[in-house]
């Protein structure tokens, strides 16, 4: 007998939780002056621009249903200068965005997903520097405002250091998912500690059941889930100091250190019994997949750790705070490394200037840019100015306190990486580990290859 | 001689099985696509589309509202049924998740509180599951499942539920029953296809602006580089002129440079001469990179026609220009047809050259470039709706396949046979 959970029966169960892009198909859902939202600085900056006749070309990773989402604050900016807004958005924006800078066809703005690829275009002379009084600004206003302006300083063709990017939008990468009802049942207590969490997993063992859905399949990408796990377990076994020199390369890849992260990853997904299917499947499971098993009946697995963009994902039924939620994934009692956070982000770059273009920066420095994201749900940020009553939901809202209550941040290290390491030798790296390789060796073959391209 | 014509070799039984095994392997990955157009994106995580077909017995959770409940005694009464539809048929249910079908139907599954013996002695609460008829009364076992004693009568009602075949159930439970309760049967799902894809994919905003954009490349795209590489095989077969050899060569050489080595070049060049981003400019790309293997193609059938009506003509007195426009293109016609599917083909399918030659707003999308970035959302993952699209878009190249398949196969023979 099979027993799966099924979506088109028993309605009651299939309420639609994560709504998509229809609900908000009109124009501009939110009624300027009402709500939550600081109106009163966008109407000054209505006030102050006209740019009437003016276009900004735009291109971007968000495609679909978070297209329309950004659509309509690019659209509460053309309500306010008169100009014109063209987002367009691609599935395969790395590579767009390269051929199109170089060829001379760039948009006005691009948003990348990852600063690595910011930083190669900058060096190349592709960007165009933000206004100098940018850095400072972003230090001022953004909660650990210093790491965001690191993270957007690069150098530039003339090897001088400038403001590259603006960031908008940050993924909380830290985060567990599990079923509230599953664990009720079962009578599972949330793990405050790294080491309740272990505990929890040998107890779910203990039970019969399969503590963890993990997926690391994500096609050309195979592999990054798995580095999101070693760097999160950085994070919480060595000072944040080590990670930084990791992500530079001041200290090798195969640093003991390094290898004690990756060792204690094996933890958890070299042990067939912890993992849905065994350590294999996990290499071949995609990764939009993978939490699929927190809501089958009987549960598949008890624990799902991913990003938060990960409940787009989640069969139809789902409902966060009802038959899903997520916890922080711990840090160790034993270490007092604080509540470390690991995140991403994506940030706005000048491909071509214009003088609409660097309006459209200083619309997105008001907080009213990001409440407009905010309340169509699917969005944190870093913008410490915001008003935490717009998030659309609870669930939203304990995310972004997760962000605000982290002791330290730190960026996704596989996109601060070389592309060749970070989009490539680390992920192969994961799945012939995950595939039996010795972590050792695994670091080793790694840092050759860093050391192949220097 | 064996092998003559109406003589049947052993072999051909053997060849015809290896051909059947080929065209069978050949096309199980197109009947699971085909299938899995018509599932949503849960229903293929789940199971291969090969379970498609059948009914699935399956265990889903149910929380019915907590409406009407009633009190009886110390005891709060929910009744209901399970299916929210109104029919159904059940097998089994439970009270957990991780034990759905714990009761078969017509059982009443029960929680009950007893006090064991420990070890050590002492006396100590536990909660036994229990499955008994529902018009019958509950036995207690004489110990728990890890061999503790139950001390006799001391069992006091926590939970419980029954459910009838038809979904009707009673769920009993010891306090106020004020949030809907988790209650899990196990029933057989009917298999369950649907148009939602093809439906999603058809309706979608800009599938029409979509489709005629890629019309309005294909088309052209198809005729430049045949119109072309006509004229040119012609004279590469059949003028003779010096470096004539070299110039073949170089065609062939051609042939190996992929071509997104030429994207960022050659949309440099597009921007410096005015062209930019357009349509016009996506023409010239693709005529460009169809060019030499339709110029290869071309002049290689054309060499192979008979010198002898070419010669004849000529020395009848007609021009090269006659000789190509009257005997040689009507001649070529299913190398011309065989070349024309393959670009036709090419240019429909490509997303590639699109994304790069054509401005990248919604109104000059092609249905490749709406399928990848529009439909398939920012982190892909609906292969439901990938499925549907690969048949939508499959469409007119079928049409425009079967209409030039005749000639397609009698460019492959020509020649062949005198």
């Amino acid at each position: 007998m099979k027993y799966l959970s099924k979506r088109s029966f028993l309605g009651s169960a299939a309420i639609v939780a994560l709504s998509t892009g229809a609900a908000f198909a009109q124009d501009m859902p939110f009624e300027v002056g009402e709500g939550d939202f600081q109106w009163d600085s966008y109407e000054a900056f209505a006030e102050q621009y006209d740019l009437s006749g003016q276009t900004v070309e735009i291109t971007g990773p968000w495609t679909g249903n978070e297209k329309e989402k950004v659509d309509i604050v690019f659209r509460y900016f053309e309500e306010a200068t008169g100009a014109n807004v063209n987002y367009s958005g691609s599935d395969s924006f790395e590579q767009d965005i390269v051929i199109s800078a170089r060829a001379g066809t760039a948009p006005n703005l691009a948003v990348f997903p990852q600063p690595g690829l910011a930083a190669d275009m900058a060096s190349q002379g592709l960007l165009t520097p933000l206004p100098d009084d940018t850095a400072d600004w972003v230090s001022e206003n953004f909660s650990a405002g210093d790491s965001w302006v690191d993270l957007s300083t690069y150098e530039g063709e003339d090897g001088e250091e400038h403001v590259y990017g603006l960031f908008y939008r940050v993924d909380l990468k830290s985060l567990v998912w599990y079923s509230p009802i599953a664990f009720d049942e079962m009578g599972y207590e949330i793990p405050e500690s790294m080491e309740e969490l272990k505990e929890l997993t040998e107890q779910i063992v203990d039970d019969g059941g399969t503590p963890w859905c993990i997926g690391l399949g994500s096609g050309a990408a195979t592999g990054w889930p798995a580095t999101d796990w070693v760097e999160d377990l950085m994070l919480r076994m060595h000072e944040p100091q080590v990670y930084d020199q990791w992500v530079t390369n001041e200290i090798p890849f195969n640093d003991p250190q390094v290898v004690e992260s990756i060792d204690e990853f094996g933890w958890f997904i070299r042990n067939d019994d912890y993992v849905r299917g065994g350590a294999q499947a996990a290499a071949t499971t995609d990764f939009r997949d993978s939490p699929s098993g927190l809501f089958a009946v009987p549960p598949t697995c008890y624990l799902h750790r991913q990003a938060s963009f990960i409940p787009a994902f989640f069969p139809e039924s789902a409902e966060l705070g009802d038959n899903v939620d997520f916890f922080y994934f711990p840090s160790y009692e034993e270490k007092d490394l604080g509540n470390p956070v690991l995140g991403a982000g994506t940030l706005f770059s000048i491909t071509k200037p214009s003088e609409a273009t660097d309006v459209m920066l200083e619309y997105l420095k008001l907080p009213i840019a990001h409440e407009l994201w905010m309340a169509q749900d699917g969005f944190l940020t870093a913008h410490a100015g915001v008003n935490p009553e717009v998030y659309a939901t609870d669930a939203q809202r304990a995310m972004g306190e997760i962000l605000a209550d982290a002791t330290t941040f730190r960026f996704d290290a596989s996109d601060l990486m070389p592309a060749e390491i970070g989009a490539g030798a680390f992920w192969k790296g994961m799945i012939d580990y995950v595939g039996g390789a010795d972590a050792e060796s695994v670091a080793e073959t790694i840092q050759n290859r860093w050391d192949s391209i220097r | 001689m064996d092998n003559i014509a109406g003589h049947k070799s052993s072999l051909s039984l053997v060849t015809n099985l290896a051909v059947l095994f080929l065209v069978v392997v050949w096309l199980i990955p197109t009947v699971g696509l085909l299938v899995s157009s018509f599932r949503d994106r849960e229903q293929i995580s789940e199971t291969g589309w090969w379970a498609a077909m059948f009914p699935v017995e399956s265990a889903v959770r149910t929380r019915p509202e907590p409406e009407g409940v009633r009190q009886d005694g110390d005891y709060y009464v929910l009744e209901g049924n399970v299916f929210e539809a109104g029919s159904g048929s059940v097998s089994g249910f439970g009270l957990t998740g991780r034990d759905p079908g714990a009761a078969d139907v017509g059982e009443t599954f029960a929680w009950y509180e007893v006090e064991v013996t420990e070890e050590d002695g002492e006396l100590d609460d536990k909660r036994i599951e229990i499955a008994y008829p529902a018009d019958g009364e509950p036995e207690f076992p004489e110990a728990t499942e890890d061999g503790l004693p139950i001390t006799p009568g001391s069992a006091v009602l926590q939970r419980s539920l029954t459910v009838a075949e038809n979904g009707d159930f009673a769920y009993i439970n010891d306090g106020e029953i004020s949030r809907a309760p988790s209650l899990y049967v196990v029933t057989k799902q009917p298999p369950d296809f649907g148009w939602q894809n093809y439906r999603q994919i058809l309706t979608s905003d800009g599938m029409d602006r979509a489709f005629i954009n890629t019309l309005t490349v294909t088309v052209p795209a198809t005729v430049i580089p045949i119109l072309i590489a006509a004229f040119a095989a012609y004279a590469l077969a059949w003028m003779d002129f010096p470096g004539r050899g070299w110039l073949v060569a170089a065609v062939v050489g051609l042939l190996v440079v992929p071509l997104q080595l030429a994207l960022v070049p050659m949309l440099t060049l597009h921007n410096k001469i005015g062209i930019g981003q357009s349509f016009l400019g996506i023409w010239l790309a693709h005529t460009g990179f169809g060019l030499p293997l339709a110029v290869y193609l071309l002049r290689n059938y054309m060499m192979g026609l008979p010198r002898d009506i070419i010669e004849s003509a000529k020395v009848d007195g007609a021009t090269d220009f006659q000789v190509f426009t009257k005997i040689v293109l009507p001649l070529s016609f299913p190398a011309l047809a065989s070349f024309a599917i393959f670009q036709f083909l090419w240019t429909w399918n490509d997303l590639l050259v699109a994304k790069v030659f054509l401005p990248s707003n919604s109104e000059s999308w092609v249905m490749t470039v709406k399928i990848a970035d529009d439909l398939l959302g920012s982190r892909g993952g609906d292969w439901g709706i990938l499925a549907a699209a690969a048949f939508v878009s499959i469409a007119v190249p079928l049409v425009v396949f079967f209409a030039m398949q005749k000639y397609l196969v009698r460019g492959l023979l020509a020649g062949s046979v005198k």
